[in-house]
């Protein structure tokens, strides 16, 4: 028995043998994916609630987070980040098929109708023009907020599909990934307005704080219905969601998804119900600090455990 | 025409000399292998034992990764064998983790050292970047060797029959493990081993289509009926006696005669 077990020392590829985490994406420079797509999540979410709210400023700051970290990050990580423009149509007829050839697009699109939408609200705030000029500016407005309206949605959304495209990671092979992701991140998005409203004030406070609350619930119920689904679908996601749970990974989920990035929030938001105005601001600040966290949290765990099925099928999941 | 190759489980002694075959064929850096010899531990009957599993790209008829690359660089041409254009990826790795089969290779510079770390690189090196260049940056795998095979049917020759149309790892391959040859062809050597052995593809739940079959011999071709470490010393040792006289004399006749004369 020694003399065969001594063999072991031939080559052996243990991420082809036992179901083994993913690397591309969440380690050494594939950290930069995590924190485009956290970016990705929040400038969704904070320009939608922006539009939905008019706030001008909301909206700068969501496409300012597409245009400065989102694309940035994810145009550093790839290894030929010079010939990026292979990637995107007409370039290439891959949108057909592939999610990532559709997102850049489809970023591309936002941050072009993103632009033309802030500077033409900024002209219609500032009435820098009057008359026939105003009536024309305010229709192509509507028709810049819808474009960039849809496709900050698609970029929000299509690292969701992305993901779950891949049947090799069964924990994101679902239909369910790409709604949590614009569910936490419209949620991410209601925070931050809080907080954007803190400083210039055009939009209820008290309103947001409502919404915020639904979204919460909302996430914490997605999430729930998430990792029961992991636990039905298949031995490898059901492994992914134990490691979650229990694993190496537990206290990202346990302290960065629920504990800040949900419980707290909530408790404030419900807390603050109760107290005069004057003394919500501070805890305000605490909730959108801890909620932040929790969407960078979020992403994090979800690219940690995304767990290889073995090649293998007798020896792994 | 889709080219495809079938491993014989049984026959395979772990000798590593396909691996090694890809290495040299395509000047590979040091870190990055295409064919792999898989070695894991199977406890049959509270007996363990250590056996492997040799794997290369599938090149998979209905493959993942050409769906997810955005800009097309990995493409599958007419002959079914999946591609990657170095010239036209560009490292975004989604093919890396979309490939069921994780056959993937990101070519990183720490992968990439040299032969001998820290020192000039050597001759047979500057050759290979010259003949295979491979572009850090980019992403890499098994190709069945489509230069070897469209030089050798640019001149006439058959994968799978003539040596310099067929893989570097089936070539090279002592114990005849591995063999190439056309899957749509119903008459093709390939075709009749895996309708004789009952053929099995790995993962074929997938629904990727792989054209690389396994064989082992047993009934149901069940992935799970991988041959111990004894049955395959067994089995290659019969191949080995069963080889023929001229085979025979091509491995080991000249090294006998040396050894008759010095004597």
């Amino acid at each position: 028995m020694k003399a065969r077990t001594s063999r072991q020392w031939i080559v052996t590829h243990e991420w082809m043998v036992k179901p083994m985490r993913q690397r591309e994406w969440i380690e050494k420079k594939g950290l930069l994916v995590w924190l485009a797509e956290v970016f990705s999540a929040l400038g969704m979410g904070l320009y939608l609630v922006g539009l939905f709210a008019e706030s001008w400023w909301a909206t700068v700051i969501g496409w300012a987070f597409i245009v400065l970290f989102k694309l940035p990050l994810h145009l550093i990580y790839l290894g030929r980040p010079l010939r990026f423009w292979r990637a995107i149509p007409p370039f290439t007829k891959a949108w057909k098929t592939s999610w990532l050839a559709r997102g850049m697009f489809f970023s591309i699109v936002f941050v072009a109708a993103g632009f033309v939408q802030i500077v033409l609200t900024y002209v219609i705030h500032q009435e820098l023009v009057s008359g026939g000029a105003l009536d024309v500016i305010t229709v192509l407005n509507w028709i810049a907020v819808i474009v960039a309206g849809v496709f900050i949605l698609l970029t929000g959304v299509y690292c969701g599909f992305a993901m779950s495209y891949c049947k090799s990671v069964p924990f994101w092979n679902t239909g369910l990934l790409p709604v949590v992701f614009v569910i936490m991140g419209l949620a991410d998005g209601l925070a931050l307005m809080m907080g954007v409203s803190m400083v210039t004030s055009d939009v209820d406070i008290t309103t947001l704080e409502s919404w915020s609350r639904i979204m919460l619930v909302i996430n914490a119920l997605l999430i729930v219905a998430y990792l029961i689904q992991a636990y039905r679908r298949h031995s490898a996601a059901e492994l992914a969601a134990r490691d979650l749970l229990k694993g190496h990974t537990a206290w990202v989920f346990w302290i960065g998804i629920v504990a800040l990035g949900i419980v707290t929030p909530l408790a404030i938001s419900i807390v603050t119900m109760f107290l005069p105005e004057e003394d919500v601001a501070q805890l305000l600040i605490v909730a959108i600090i801890c909620h932040t966290i929790g969407a960078f949290a979020l992403k994090y765990s979800v690219l940690k455990v995304g767990i290889y099925r073995s090649v293998l099928p007798k020896v792994g999941a | 025409m889709r080219w495809g190759m079938v491993i014989d489980l049984a026959k395979c002694m772990r000798c590593h000399a396909c691996v090694a075959a890809c290495r040299v064929e395509h000047f590979l850096p040091l870190h990055v292998t295409w064919a792999k010899l898989i070695a894991y531990e199977v406890d049959e009957g509270g007996e363990v034992d250590v056996t492997t599993y040799p794997v290369r790209c599938n090149q998979c008829a209905d493959a993942p990764c050409t769906h997810v690359c955005p800009t097309e660089a990995s493409h599958q041409r007419d002959d079914g064998i999946v591609v990657v254009d170095s010239d036209k990826c560009i490292g975004c790795r989604y093919c890396v983790i979309a490939c069921p089969y994780q056959n993937r290779t990101f070519l990183s510079k720490d992968k990439n050292p040299g032969y001998f770390p820290g020192y000039e690189k050597t001759g047979f090196e500057k050759k290979g970047q010259t003949l295979y260049p491979h572009q850090v940056g980019t992403t890499e795998k098994c190709n069945f060797c489509v230069e070897r095979l469209d030089d050798g049917t640019s001149r006439g020759l058959q994968p799978g029959v003539d040596r310099d149309a067929t893989p570097a790892c089936v070539n090279t391959c002592q114990a005849r493990a591995l063999t190439f040859g056309d899957l749509d062809d119903q008459d093709s050597n390939i075709s009749a081993l895996i309708r004789k052995h009952n053929g099995f593809q790995l993962r074929a739940e997938y629904g990727t289509d792989p054209s690389v079959y396994y064989v082992d011999y047993k009934l149901g071709g069940a992935p799970t009926n991988v041959a111990p470490w004894t049955a395959q010393t067994g089995s290659h040792m019969q191949h080995l006696s069963s080889v023929d006289r001229d085979a025979a004399r091509r491995i080991h006749g000249e090294q006998k005669a040396d050894t008759e004369v010095t004597s």
